[in-house]
């Protein structure tokens, strides 16, 4: 097992990831580009922490362990002795290969690299690195302290030991792994895509409306949220960025294409909660309008 | 549109007496408490299970029971509740059918027009309006007024919310004897336009065809992708557990009627899905 790992990038899911890993009593290198963005992704850990504390399922001491369990880099070669190094970096392929060109320059050969793309290909992401088998996709979900999926994603080149260790380090920090081939979308965001295209195309078709359609899907259908109150709540800007990316990665697939409706609401500013206006609207403290 | 003013349903009545409905003809509540009326029939007949299901039913909320299927299921339904009656006759005095069939529509058609030809013009005719429209299916009868689609599946009967598809045939009183109906068995109804796969089939069925894509292309293994879409991405079953529970035959037939209806490379309907639609039993 990794006694020590890297992360790099400290956004919600490598934050999440560093706040698992040394509750595990895994010695973490973290990264980002400067101290300020360190500095508040180890604030974030140390503040959810002692909510642990306060809620009982940690002691003080427990807390300061897993505090010092983390180092802060701003030099990825710094990442140097660590056997396995999750990239979790803003969802942009050519920033992610250029971490990887840089991680495969100054990291050990053997060391595993992964990364938490959620829908561009482990395959491209570490082409041209050196003994591509230990390349891999760890994708978590959000939000990722309460969502116990990880999907471990095997690339064209991926070894099954690669697979393996991955999958006892997911085990370990408390979360359920399943192994997928690296395809657009992997399997959960691939296969739960028509719940959101097939709502769009319904309303897009007024056979109901947003409303009737996720009440259908709430009520009769049993899911706790309903498609565009979900939309909503993602950002459709993520929405349609990520469907987008499926549908290009698919080479066309018409089953994937998004709905012209995303593109139009992007484009007038409706992004959802974060703007209060999707598909429905929101007061200020965040309720839909009725 | 001409409107018909028929004759107010015994369904209509039981319904209305049991409710409280004001002397202004408005429903305000679903009364509590009030003893039964005396039992109304009704007749169900289309496909197995969906029609054990809806016997069920309608028999625990106090209706007297008629069935038939289509063809006889392969092994003798078991009822909750007794006093359900098996049949090919539609007794006299029925006062409300319902039809379940989705995937053998030649045997929906024979149905319907069997309905027609042995009802009154005034008794409703609540038909699964999911592989045709119930637009459709108004054209092959005479009392075109009195036919309402509906979003039937099975496992879809247990949920207290139902989805209805009136016909541009349908008048008022129609749809207002289908609500109380639907009420008296527990279920609010959510009116939506009649098309094909109406809203939730037509999700659930695409999710689970795009399930079987993804094993022909062996991303991952039908277990692990019940496990992902439900820890993932929270769905309260995975796909191939939504397969087993409506049926892939029924999966089938709803997909096979939206790719006939769209024309859209989009419902391409899988092969994998195809092929085990055909060989299950």
């Amino acid at each position: 097992m990794f006694k020590q790992i890297g992360i790099v990038g400290t956004g919600t899911i490598g934050t999440g990831i560093a706040q698992l890993a040394v509750l595990s009593k895994i010695d973490v290198q973290l990264y980002d580009v400067n101290d300020t963005l360190l500095r508040r992704s180890t604030v974030r850990i140390n503040a959810n922490l002692r909510k642990m504390v306060n809620l009982g399922k940690l002691t003080p001491e427990e807390v300061q362990a897993s505090m010092e369990r983390i180092r802060t880099r701003t030099s990825l070669p710094d990442l140097g002795h660590c056997d396995f190094i999750i990239e979790s970096v803003i969802e942009d392929i050519r920033v992610k290969k250029d971490i990887f060109k840089h991680l495969d320059a100054n990291t050990k050969s053997t060391a595993i690299l992964a990364s938490t793309t959620s829908s561009l290909s482990i395959t491209s992401i570490g082409a041209n690195t050196r003994n591509p088998e230990r390349i891999a996709g760890v994708h978590f979900f959000y939000p990722i302290e309460t969502s116990s999926l990880v999907e471990v994603v095997k690339g064209f080149k991926t070894n099954n030991e690669t697979a393996e260790r991955i999958i006892a380090f997911v085990n370990l920090i408390g979360k359920t792994p399943i192994v997928v081939k690296d395809t657009p979308g992997f399997i959960a965001n691939r296969v739960s895509q028509p719940l959101y295209s097939e709502s769009l195309r319904l309303l897009g078709e007024n056979v109901a409306n947003a409303e009737q359609i996720d009440r259908i899907v709430k009520i009769i259908g049993g899911f706790p949220a309903g498609p565009f109150e979900s939309m909503d709540q993602m950002g459709i800007d993520a929405t349609l960025a990520e469907m987008q990316s499926l549908f290009e990665q698919s080479y066309g697939e018409p089953r994937l294409r998004p709905h012209p409706i995303l593109k139009q609401m992007v484009e007038s500013g409706w992004l959802g909660k974060k703007t209060n206006k999707g598909f429905f609207s929101y007061d200020e403290t965040n309720d839909k309008e009725l | 549109m001409k409107t018909n003013k028929k004759k107010t349903s015994k369904i209509s009545k039981r319904a209305a007496k049991k409710s409280n409905v004001n002397k202004k003809g408005t429903e305000t509540s679903f009364p509590k408490g009030q003893s039964k009326p005396a039992p109304v029939r009704i007749f169900i007949t289309g496909e197995s299970p969906l029609v054990e299901q809806y016997a069920d039913v309608c028999s625990e909320h106090g209706y007297d029971v008629y069935i038939s299927w289509n063809e006889m299921p392969a092994q003798k339904p078991e009822f909750n509740n007794h006093g359900i009656k098996i049949t090919n006759i539609i007794p006299a005095n029925t006062s409300l059918v319902i039809e379940l069939t989705n995937i053998d529509i030649f045997a929906k058609k024979k149905n319907l027009e069997r309905f027609d030809s042995t009802l009154t013009m005034s008794t409703p005719i609540i038909s699964s309006s999911v592989t045709v429209t119930a637009t459709e299916q108004s054209l092959w009868l005479s009392g075109k007024h009195r036919l309402v689609g509906f979003a039937a599946l099975p496992m879809l009967i247990q949920k207290p919310l139902v989805e209805i598809a009136p016909t541009v045939y349908s008048p008022k009183e129609t749809l207002d004897v289908i609500k109380l109906f639907f009420r008296s068995i527990g279920k609010e109804i959510e009116i939506v336009q009649d098309r094909i796969g109406m809203v939730l089939p037509r999700i659930l069925c695409r999710i689970i065809n795009e399930s079987a894509f993804a094993i022909t292309e062996d991303i991952a293994s039908p277990q692990d992708i019940d496990t992902a879409l439900k820890l993932g991405v929270k769905f309260p079953l995975g796909p191939f557990e939504l397969a087993e529970q409506i049926g892939l035959k029924q999966v089938y037939a709803v997909l096979s009627a939206l790719h006939t209806d769209l024309q859209e490379e989009r419902y391409r309907i899988a092969p994998l899905l195809k092929q085990l639609a055909m060989t299950r039993v």
